[in-house]
């Protein structure tokens, strides 16, 4: 029997790797997510160990593969995947497959934060925070940890505040001095909780959802969207209802597996995911050209000491081919 | 029958020896060999009616004498004596009506400035700036090679932090160059911050121990056309000359406008070549023999010749790609180091690219109420630098059908923060999507390939809709 086609998406960003299946008629079979904790390699061999077990291997073939978020091409050269997207295109080709009428998306992740506007099912505009990471969820995670609260129950805690405090999220020194007075006087910790929470989507909206024109449905997904409370000043300050999805925080791992899914679908006779990259040892290693001043640092990523793949060289000079 | 010698009797009646027969109806009476003039004759003699009928049997003896001394001398090829200044070697000196002696021939001065002057570096235009340098200021340039990382690390060690990346980058041209031996810097003026930066940088770079002449235009901006020639004769070449400089200047113009017509056509073709590499090369070609290029005719030959180079070129364009407008701030819109070569990166995607912004439009033919005529929804007072220009051109984009435009400024470039308000309505009202970028000298290549690539992934898929 002709084993299920099912195409794998894995988005490895700063602060959690996601990833997920999706068989042929587009649907998620399984599910991961799991801090990188800075080591996206180890991370991505954790979730792809973690998708192979929730699937029956022996009915089901992962026949494509796509990668994005910040590690992207590092992840893409490990897993040899077929489609390596940046997250812009990945969130917005998952999200309208899953809400064909969403016309905003709003997406706050470890270190940045995006929006993007849609009319009818195609992304039209964008803009992404530039030069500056401030009111994301590696803001709020290290709040959390200077308040000895676990960023998971950030929302519930906010939630509880009938006066949130106000704290000013425009750059997160700033915002920390700020929030360092607030505690010194003695406010109550879930009104400083809250104030965050809010400081973050005002913040948001000031500066990355800055000239763009807010239409519903609105959908706010990545990391921060699992904070009820952020998406309650969000609720507040659009006052529109915000949605987000179960699977929100999956959106990049999903909208991945389904550029691969379009990618492979022509390509018949790809060869089947070998769920075995553990096996393998990745060393990536940075070298510096020396062949001008430029001094290109030239990344190169092998894989049981042979080199796969190369980046980092702004001409022909530096660069660094897999042997053939 | 041009064989014949040289100063033979009857020389000037050969065509071939023009000079010499202009020479000889400027002057007949001067040549000591025409001997109809010096025959006797009674009236011009200097002997007035009432002289002494003796003197005048005495005078018309000698001349007699003399009349047939010349006549005995016919056939006689060799030298005569004459009463003349021997002529200096080289050029013959002009003889005059008016003086008896010749004047000899001033020695050419040599103009030439014996001063490397350097300008900062600003993407292809150090093509002009040489030529400037060479045949205006008439002295030596320094050719600064390609920028690399080192460059925009000694400009921010040595700028405060918050300065904009146009000033630590050419801070770090200057610095270069003083290290290549340059003992002249250049520096523009400009509407913004820019118009400060000389001084600035002239600051910074002395108390770093470098010493340097800084010909700093912001110094004689707005004031008339010779407090410019004072500065640069005060600074570089006391010699320059005026009639040169003027036509050297002429032909800079004429250079700028060839290299911007030329890099039109460059983004707007280059990213559908067959075969990769075949525009940088015809380009970097075309840099060369431009910067060779010593008068106006090498340069419109230069130019004639890459065109036709670049036309050469196969292309595979379909009939509607995709087309993005580059907008925004006269430093880093244009110059490809500032903003990471985001030309390339987005010719390597397959997109028609067109920039209005630069030296051509901006400078040569800018004229801000005309443009602002244009806008008159949008601005209302011309708001700085590049701002007029930066709007009209996104406009115009919106208007043509572009698919996206691209904004780029420096970190914190006020003039064009102020612009983005009206670019964010003209996207809306237009329906185009805008890609808004800032540099410093942080921004890193990963950071900018994601936002182009998920750019150009949307208006892609826009436009396949």
């Amino acid at each position: 029997m002709a084993k299920r086609k099912a195409y794998l998406g894995v988005d490895t960003g700063s602060i959690s790797t996601k990833g997920v299946i999706i068989d042929e008629n587009r649907q998620i079979i399984a599910r991961s997510y799991l801090w990188t904790e800075g080591n996206p390699v180890a991370a991505a061999k954790r979730v792809v160990a973690e998708l192979g077990s929730q699937i029956d291997q022996a009915a089901v073939e992962v026949r494509g593969v796509g990668t994005t978020g910040s590690a992207r091409r590092l992840v893409g050269a490990m897993l040899g995947a077929q489609v390596v997207k940046n997250e812009i295109t990945a969130h917005a080709v998952g999200t309208t497959f899953l809400h064909p009428d969403v016309r905003t998306i709003l997406e706050i992740g470890g270190q940045d934060s995006k929006i993007i506007c849609i009319e009818g099912g195609i992304a039209v505009d964008y803009a992404m925070n530039t030069l500056c990471a401030a009111g994301t969820g590696a803001f709020l995670s290290s709040q959390a940890h200077r308040l000895g609260v676990e960023v998971e129950d950030f929302g519930e805690l906010a939630l509880q505040s009938k006066h949130p405090a106000n704290i000013a999220a425009r750059c997160t020194v700033f915002a920390e001095s700020d929030l360092v007075h607030k505690i010194q006087v003695g406010y109550p910790r879930e009104d400083i909780v809250a104030g965050l929470c809010r400081a973050v989507a005002t913040n948001y909206l000031n500066n990355v959802g800055k000239g763009k024109k807010i239409v519903g449905p609105v959908v706010f997904q990545g990391g921060v969207s699992k904070n009820a409370g952020v998406v309650h000043f969000f609720e507040e300050a659009l006052g529109q209802p915000v949605l987000v999805d179960p699977d929100g925080h999956l959106m990049g791992a999903f909208g991945a597996a389904l550029l691969a899914a379009d990618a492979c679908d022509s390509l018949s006779d790809a060869p089947a995911f070998d769920f075995n990259v553990a096996d393998f040892e990745f060393k990536t290693r940075e070298v510096v050209c020396q062949k001008c001043a430029n001094h290109c640092e030239v990344i190169v990523v092998y894989r049981d000491g042979d080199i796969i793949d190369s980046w980092g060289n702004r001409c022909d000079k530096g660069a660094i081919k897999p042997k053939a | 029958m041009s064989d014949k010698p040289n100063g033979q009797v009857g020389a000037p009646q050969h065509a071939a020896d023009a000079s010499e027969g202009i020479a000889n109806v400027v002057a007949p009476k001067a040549d000591p060999r025409d001997y109809a003039a010096q025959l006797p004759s009674g009236n011009d003699a200097g002997l007035g009616a009432d002289e002494p009928v003796m003197l005048h049997l005495a005078d018309f003896a000698g001349r007699a004498l003399d009349a047939l001394d010349n006549v005995k001398r016919r056939g006689f090829d060799g030298p005569i004596a004459t009463a003349s200044t021997p002529q200096l070697q080289g050029k013959p000196a002009k003889k005059s009506k008016l003086r008896l002696v010749n004047r000899p021939p001033r020695p050419k001065r040599d103009r030439h400035a014996r001063r490397k002057v350097a300008f900062l570096r600003y993407g292809y235009y150090d093509i002009a700036f040489k030529f400037c340098v060479e045949h205006v200021l008439d002295a030596d340039f320094v050719q600064l090679p390609e920028p690399t990382r080192r460059t925009v690390e000694l400009g921010s060690a040595n700028s405060n932090d918050f300065v904009c990346a146009p000033f630590k980058h050419i801070l770090g041209d200057y610095i270069e160059a003083l290290e290549l031996g340059a003992d002249v810097l250049v520096q523009f003026t400009g509407p913004c911050r820019l118009g400060y930066y000389g001084e600035m940088q002239e600051a910074i770079l002395r108390d770093m121990g470098y010493e340097f002449d800084m010909l700093n235009f912001a110094t004689c901006a707005g004031k008339p056309v010779k407090e410019y020639v004072a500065e640069c004769k005060r600074k570089v070449n006391p010699d320059m000359s005026i009639s040169a400089g003027i036509s050297g200047m002429l032909t800079v113009f004429k250079m700028v406008e060839c290299l911007d017509a030329y890099n039109d056509y460059y983004l707007a073709n280059a990213g559908f070549e067959v075969r990769k590499g075949d525009f940088a090369r015809a380009r970097t070609e075309f840099f060369e023999t431009m910067r060779a290029a010593a008068t106006r005719q090498d340069v419109d030959a230069a130019f004639a010749r890459g065109i036709a180079d670049m036309k050469a070129i196969e292309i595979d364009k379909p009939a509607s790609p995709v087309r993005v407008g580059l907008v925004g701030e006269y430093f880093t819109a244009v110059d490809a180091p500032s903003n990471l070569h985001i030309e390339d990166k987005l010719l390597a995607m397959r997109v028609e690219l067109a920039r209005l912004m630069n030296l051509t439009n901006r400078n040569l033919r800018y004229n801000e109420p005309n443009l602002r005529a244009s806008i008159p929804e949008y601005a209302a007072f011309d708001d700085g630098p590049t701002s007029s220009l930066t709007i009209s051109a996104a406009k115009k984009y919106a208007q043509e059908g572009f698919d996206g435009i691209v904004h780029m400024k420096s970190s914190g470039c006020t003039p064009e923060i102020d612009c983005m308000p009206a670019l964010q309505r003209i996207g809306r009202e237009y329906g185009i999507p805008m890609l808004y970028l800032s540099f410093d000298s942080q921004t890193s290549d990963t950071g900018l390939d994601t936002r182009l690539e998920a750019f150009y992934d949307m208006i892609a898929m826009r436009k396949a809709r």
